[in-house]
């Protein structure tokens, strides 16, 4: 028997109810029971909801439901697998069952109240209740922060108001990479070190306030510089990449290394009292290249560890970075894709220019082989 | 593109890194019919400011953006894009600070 036929004989014995009617038969006692699996479930479930995923159904349903005369209603993402579940409980000898037509989809397009399940304590609900109150957030999208994997290239200027704020609204786990220890005159910008952390290893001073901030998230320390060899082991853990590194090698290494990854690289980059700020897509056009075909040469390219930078400025940067993230993450507005914005904190101006795709990039075209790590000089010797 | 070969006054937005070249102006006002002309006229005056832009054979450097109004004249005609009176030249070197 095919599935669409065994479903309509289904429908003649189970009746469907409409998600705001098994609302109103929860209230009066019926049971509600999510039958999806745990990482639908944790996108949001009805409160009132029993998650018990169909394959342990049938064993759990005696120890949840002990009379089979209770009303029980069914709920998936749409409606088939409630109405096989319910064809099962039925054969147990459940005499009440119904559905919940159009799942938790239906659910939520009606408005009707949903929570997040387990993974959302109550100090979930508390830490991050003022942002998921928003409409365009949501617990859906507090959900997928909480599921993201970011890593940021550099726990300097850009990184650390970056790592702050991303930890601080709840993206799962946040990888820092550097090699670099606190020096106190990173101070005045790398705001996520402290003076009494001079000389301790910048991933793991980083660490230390972020897991104070927040310690729901998890840290992952990288201590070494990228290279060519070492790039994609470390990156391919990832979902997404923030390039708030302090040279022109790394620049291009974490580049190429995000296209060849297929990673989205959120793009920063500062100097005196301007910034930059870009999102190359994953596996797209165009990329940093597209934008900046080479480094400079050595004589045209300030030396990083003397090249002056007021502090706000990579702080500013660093935040616009992280709030790409968050809204590559949640779906939430327009990507800064196929966009540059400049900030110039003198005239306290940020305008934005549109990317040209190159189309005979040798790393992002479509149809290019991978053509190798180029042999970027290093430009700082930091 | 009937007015090609018509020259227009511009106005060429400097970056910082570029502005001590530039007697410390932010932006200079340069005349030509197309980018490369406009370019030219700005390296009559400001000759080592010109050489941070295109190469000693005249290309544009690969590390420099230049956009009109907000597009890159690489997407357009290149240094032979055509230039409007009142249209801004914005010049956008990489940076690589963090
Ligand atoms: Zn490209």
């Amino acid at each position: 028997m095919s599935l669409e036929i065994r479903l309509e004989h289904i429908k003649r014995d189970i009746p469907l109810v409409s998600p705001t009617e098994a609302l109103a038969r929860c209230r009066t006692g019926a049971v509600l029971i999510d039958v999806r699996e745990a990482e639908e479930i944790a996108l949001g479930t009805p409160e009132a909801a029993r998650a018990l995923g169909r394959g342990y159904l049938e064993m759990r349903i005696g120890d949840e439901v002990p009379d089979t005369g209770q009303p029980v209603l069914l709920l998936c993402a749409a409606t088939t697998r409630s109405l096989l579940a319910a064809a099962d409980l039925r054969q147990l000898g459940y005499r009440n069952v119904a559905v919940v037509e159009g799942g938790f989809n239906r659910w939520k397009n009606e408005g009707l109240p949903y929570i997040l399940p387990e993974a959302a304590d109550a100090d979930a609900r508390q830490r991050y209740a003022r942002q998921i109150i928003l409409p365009e957030l949501g617990p859906a999208g507090q959900a997928l922060l909480g599921k993201a994997r970011v890593v940021l290239v550099g726990a300097g200027g850009l990184g650390s108001p970056a790592a702050l704020y991303l930890a601080a609204a709840g993206v799962g786990t946040l990888g820092l990479i550097d090699h670099d220890r606190v020096e106190r005159s990173n101070l005045h910008r790398q705001v996520v070190h402290r003076d009494d952390r001079v000389g301790m290893d910048k991933t793991e001073s980083a660490r230390l306030t972020l897991e104070a901030l927040n310690p729901t998230v998890r840290i992952r320390r990288h201590t070494l510089r990228l290279d060519a060899g070492n790039v994609e082991a470390v990156l391919a853990d990832y979902d997404l990449v923030v390039d708030g590194s302090d040279n022109f090698a790394t620049r291009y290494l974490v580049s190429d290394a995000c296209q060849r990854l297929g990673l989205p690289n959120v793009y920063g980059a500062v100097q005196g009292f301007e910034g930059q700020v870009s999102v190359f897509p994953a596996g797209g056009q165009p990329c940093y290249r597209c934008l900046f075909a080479e480094p400079p040469p050595p004589e045209l390219a300030p030396s990083c560890s003397e090249a002056g930078v007021l502090g706000v400025v990579p702080g500013i940067i660093g935040l616009l970075q992280a709030l790409e993230v968050i809204k590559l993450i949640t779906g939430i507005g327009e990507p800064l894709i196929g966009r540059l914005l400049l900030f110039d904190a003198r005239r306290s101006s940020l305008r934005q220019v549109l990317l040209h795709a190159d189309p005979e990039c040798r790393y992002c075209a479509p149809g290019r082989e991978f053509p190798g790590y180029a042999d970027d000089p290093h430009f700082c010797h930091s | 593109m009937q007015d090609a070969s018509v020259p227009a006054t511009i106005t060429i937005e400097l970056p910082a890194a570029l502005q001590p070249l530039a007697g410390n102006a932010m932006a200079l006002p340069a005349t030509g019919a197309t980018v490369a002309e406009a370019l030219a006229d700005l390296g009559g005056s400001h000759p080592l400011l010109l050489s941070r832009i295109l190469t000693r054979g005249g290309q544009l450097r690969p590390h420099v953006n230049l956009f009109i109004n907000e597009r890159d004249v690489r997407s357009a005609d290149g240094l032979a894009t055509v230039v409007r009176p009142g249209d801004t030249l914005l010049v956008v070197p990489s940076v690589a600070g963090g």
